[in-house]
């Protein structure tokens, strides 16, 4: 950190919340950012989506403005507004031209504060979201994210598309999203982030006054880790005979967030299938193989649980070859883990592009958000190169042979199954379904 | 804005262009070779070429195995990726700037040592069709928007699709590979970029050593232009979708017109944003699911005379075709007033604002110089586009809608949902 020469204020307010400041980024442009440590995981069962829909609907009005005065205040300004849910924390994002900055945290205060949650237009909304789903369908590459993610995490509160679901959204009502507003959100810790090319003081004076209205956050409820249900293996064919390329989708249960062993983890899946070309899976199934454009892994630790997910797509002809060439690979993996060349590099490579990962405030952002809401200090984002480099190779392999068992794997696959159907037969808890009959 | 684009030009001797941007931030650098190779240099039977060996050119050298100049650049904490446009061919590395030698030396070394062999073309001929049915087939507009292009340019290369044909793809030969890299890739025929945390004179000291040897070579391509448009095109696309859509092609000037800036003008005042007038009108009225006029802003605007699109997509009760006349409406309204006083100063803020937002990365800032550079022979031309938004006039705008947002100068393809059976008839979308 000392070397990126990065001094960021950190003022933490007796009602425990805090504002972070720093200034950053080459071009006039400022970024306000409100953190508040509460996610989708809090949807309630059958209104999932109302977090997310919650975290849109502060941007729809306020007591003082209609949705068109308020969007065209902000887009005047060279500004966009974005409110929207992620899992374990939602945000209110507004940004613009760095001259109007103190007009930006104005109308940020007036949002959080004074939102109106107007009846018409959260009606609006949701029907916008209904719309965008049956979009959505259109596209089976999202559509297979979205499934398999649920396929991956039956069981615990994560276990649904952070925009709710045709059927979920139509059941929330504008009395759910003012109860969230007005009894969920105030119990959870808030963080005000500003990155601007330049942050003065004076400024930092008023953002506490912004904060100050906020009650007193009261600490964390203990949350006990959550384990996905889906007792085995289970393969899922979606039968979609226009398409002449299939989506593949393999889902391992995961690490959660605090686990100690979250570093292993990220260089494991580094190796297997997160280091594009430097990748396991990258080299025997594309360069190799020639089977797809694409393959990757990637894992979310959440907090209180984890999946991991590989994810690629191959013309129809050659599914159950990519897939059992995805199986072999993760075989051999686990069975003799990276070499050592393999992992140094592996190593080399994180310490190494570290500045590329936040050369932007926006990248930043991305990453100080994350620290946040897994109560980490900003400092821990430089430190995380030296945990990486005391990883040997037994400890991927033995982290691998954990996480990527052939008896928890959660498949999913989207295609013309009537050329690769038979190949799966053998398999247990085999179920083919079509595609139409599957609702986003 | 100037000092973030302040590039140094060199010139080598055998042609080779290079501009330099120094900025010591961060202890990072973005490494650019811009090759004038994009799929308006191909011709029908070889479409999808540049792509295609875009690809080539990451599968080995006399020395590296496939694949290893990517895992070199990442074993050193750099990112690597190349892309194809209809204008160009661009492969860039973003490094710790203690690797710009390694990244010269590598990049200078494919192309005199590129190994092609039937093995390696065949493995990546298959990606590539991988990747075509990514885009193209099985994406919900891919196939219909391929279409609208084939239909509104009748002679210019624009007309096919960069990643090419998928007919084209399975009859490429090495040799015709093999045919396009010596006439393209030629040291006068690429400009080299190089920002970040870099000094200049050690850099071009590199570069001299590395790329000085490269002969250069008479690169000379005739592009048929396209004639003006003399009436309305219409077409439908039928394919299982959940919503139907259309797509209005207008034919538009190139990059070298300063025409652009009114027309990104007015994209801004109809759909930048949901206080645009396309989003308030339709979008938050649920008279549809989308509604947008869309451009590719400087520098990807492309060369030659190019396409302003206007997509919506239908909201689940209200056909698509009803929308039609109210959307043409919205554009009459436009051309008889123009934005008001403060749509035009929301219109300057946000252009700038979505500009700069980009220059905070080296990478994009080295795509301004470069692709400036190839496109226009100057990236200087790029100190001017926060001046050009900022001076944006009404009247301007009006003129230009006028001249190029009418029924003569349209291409218009309906999508239209047919079910599963019914595609059957028509085979399946390659």
């Amino acid at each position: 950190m000392r070397e990126l020469n990065l001094n960021p204020i950190e003022i933490h307010l007796d009602s425990n919340h805090k504002i972070f400041a720093l200034s950053y980024g080459k071009a006039p442009l400022s970024y306000l950012v409100m953190l508040i440590k509460a996610g989708s995981e809090k949807d309630p069962k059958g209104k999932e989506g109302l977090t997310d829909l919650w975290a849109e609907g502060l941007t729809l009005g306020t007591k003082k403005k209609s949705l068109e005065e308020l969007i065209f205040e902000v887009e005047k300004l060279g500004g966009y507004l974005e409110g929207s849910a992620g899992w374990d924390f939602s945000l209110l994002l507004i940004s613009g031209l760095e001259e109007k900055l103190n007009n930006l945290l104005e109308i940020l205060s007036e949002i959080f504060y004074e939102p109106d949650f107007p009846f018409q237009e959260i009606e609006k909304t949701k029907e916008r979201r209904l719309s965008n789903l049956l979009q959505l369908k259109d596209d089976p590459s999202k559509m297979a994210d979205r499934l398999i993610w649920n396929m991956a995490m039956e069981g615990t509160p994560y276990a649904h598309p952070i925009s709710g679901s045709l059927a979920s959204i139509k059941n929330i009502t504008l009395e759910d999203i003012v109860h969230f507003h007005n009894e969920i959100y105030p119990q959870q810790r808030s963080t005000l982030f500003i990155l601007s090319k330049e942050v003065k003081e004076v400024l930092l004076e008023k953002t506490k006054d912004t904060l100050s209205k906020l009650i007193t956050w009261k600490g964390e409820e203990k949350t006990p880790e959550t384990t996905p249900s889906t007792p085995q293996s289970q393969i899922l064919i979606l039968d979609r005979p226009d398409l002449t390329q299939s989506q593949i989708r393999i889902a391992f249960p995961s690490l959660s967030r605090k686990d100690d062993r979250y570093y292993i983890l990220k260089l494991m899946n580094y190796l297997l299938g997160g280091g594009g070309f430097s990748s396991r899976l990258m080299e025997r199934v594309r360069s190799q193989k020639g089977y797809t454009y694409s393959i990757r892994s990637s894992f979310s630790s959440l907090k209180t649980c984890g999946t991991l997910i590989i994810s690629t797509f191959t013309p129809t002809d050659t599914t159950y070859a990519t897939f059992e060439e995805i199986l072999s690979t993760i075989e051999d993996f686990t069975k003799q883990g990276p070499t050592e060349k393999e992992l140094e590099e592996a190593k080399r490579f994180f310490e190494k592009s570290f500045p590329l990962r936040i050369e932007t405030p926006k990248q930043l952002l991305n990453e100080i958000i994350l620290q946040e809401t897994y109560d980490l200090k900003f400092q821990d984002l430089f430190e995380e190169i030296e945990k990486l480099k005391k990883i040997n190779i037994e400890e991927i392999k033995s982290i691998a042979q954990e996480i990527l068992q052939k008896q928890k794997m959660q498949v999913l696959i989207i295609g013309n199954s009537q050329h690769f159907i038979k190949n799966f037969e053998n398999f247990e808890n085999l179920q083919l379904m079509p595609y139409k009959d599957v609702l986003p | 804005m100037r000092e973030l684009l302040n590039f140094r030009r060199y010139i080598l001797d055998n042609g080779l262009k290079v501009l330099i941007l120094e900025d010591h931030g961060l202890p990072i650098l973005s490494y650019q070779v811009h090759v004038k190779a994009g799929s308006r240099f191909e011709r029908p039977g070889i479409t999808g070429i540049s792509h295609l060996f875009e690809h080539m050119m990451f599968r080995g050298t006399s020395k590296l195995g496939p694949e290893e100049f990517s895992k070199i650049i990442q074993s050193r904490g750099g990112i690597v990726n190349a892309f194809t446009t209809q204008d160009h061919t661009t492969y860039w590395e973003n490094v710790p700037s203690d690797q710009l030698e390694l990244v010269i030396e590598l990049e200078a070394h494919r192309l005199k040592e590129l190994k092609l062999d039937e093995e390696s073309f065949s493995t990546e001929r298959e990606v590539v069709r991988s990747e075509r049915k990514m885009r193209i087939s099985t994406t919900p507009y891919g196939a219909a928007l391929e279409e609208l292009f084939s239909l509104a340019y009748l002679r210019h290369p624009y007309r096919w699709p960069i990643i090419g044909w998928d007919n084209d793809l399975r009859n490429l030969s090495l040799k015709d590979c093999e045919e396009y890299f010596r006439l393209h890739y030629a040291p006068n025929n690429m400009i080299i970029v190089i920002c970040g945390d870099v000094v200049p004179e050690k850099a071009l000291d590199l570069i001299c050593k590395h790329y000085g040897d490269l002969t250069p070579q008479e690169c000379f391509h005739k592009i048929e232009p396209e004639p003006p448009q003399r009436g309305e095109r219409r077409s439908v696309f039928k394919k299982p979708v959940e919503l139907e859509a259309i797509f209005w092609a207008y034919h538009v000037p190139g990059i070298d017109s300063d025409v652009i800036f009114p027309l990104l003008g007015i994209c801004e005042c109809l759909s930048g944003g949901k206080s645009s007038r396309f989003w308030q009108k339709f979008v938050r009225a649920g008279k549809a699911t989308e509604v947008r006029l869309v451009a590719d802003p400087p520098p990807f605007w492309p060369k030659d005379p190019g396409l302003l699109i206007l997509y919506a997509i239908e909201k689940p009760g209200i056909p698509i075709s009803s929308l039609e006349n109210e959307i043409e409406e919205e554009i009459r309204l436009f051309k008889e007033k123009g934005p008001t006083e403060n749509e035009l100063e929301k219109i300057k803020n946000r252009l700038k604002a979505s500009f700069l937002r980009s220059l905070e990365s080296l990478f994009f800032r080295g795509l301004v110089g470069g692709i400036y550079e190839i496109k226009l022979d100057g990236f200087e031309k790029s100190w001017e586009i926060l001046e050009k938004y900022e001076s944006l006039k009404a009247e301007d705008m009006i003129q230009v809608a006028e001249k190029y947002l009418h029924e003569d100068n349209r291409t218009c393809i309906m999508v239209k949902s047919i079910s599963i059976e019914e595609n059957a008839k028509f085979g399946l979308i390659e």
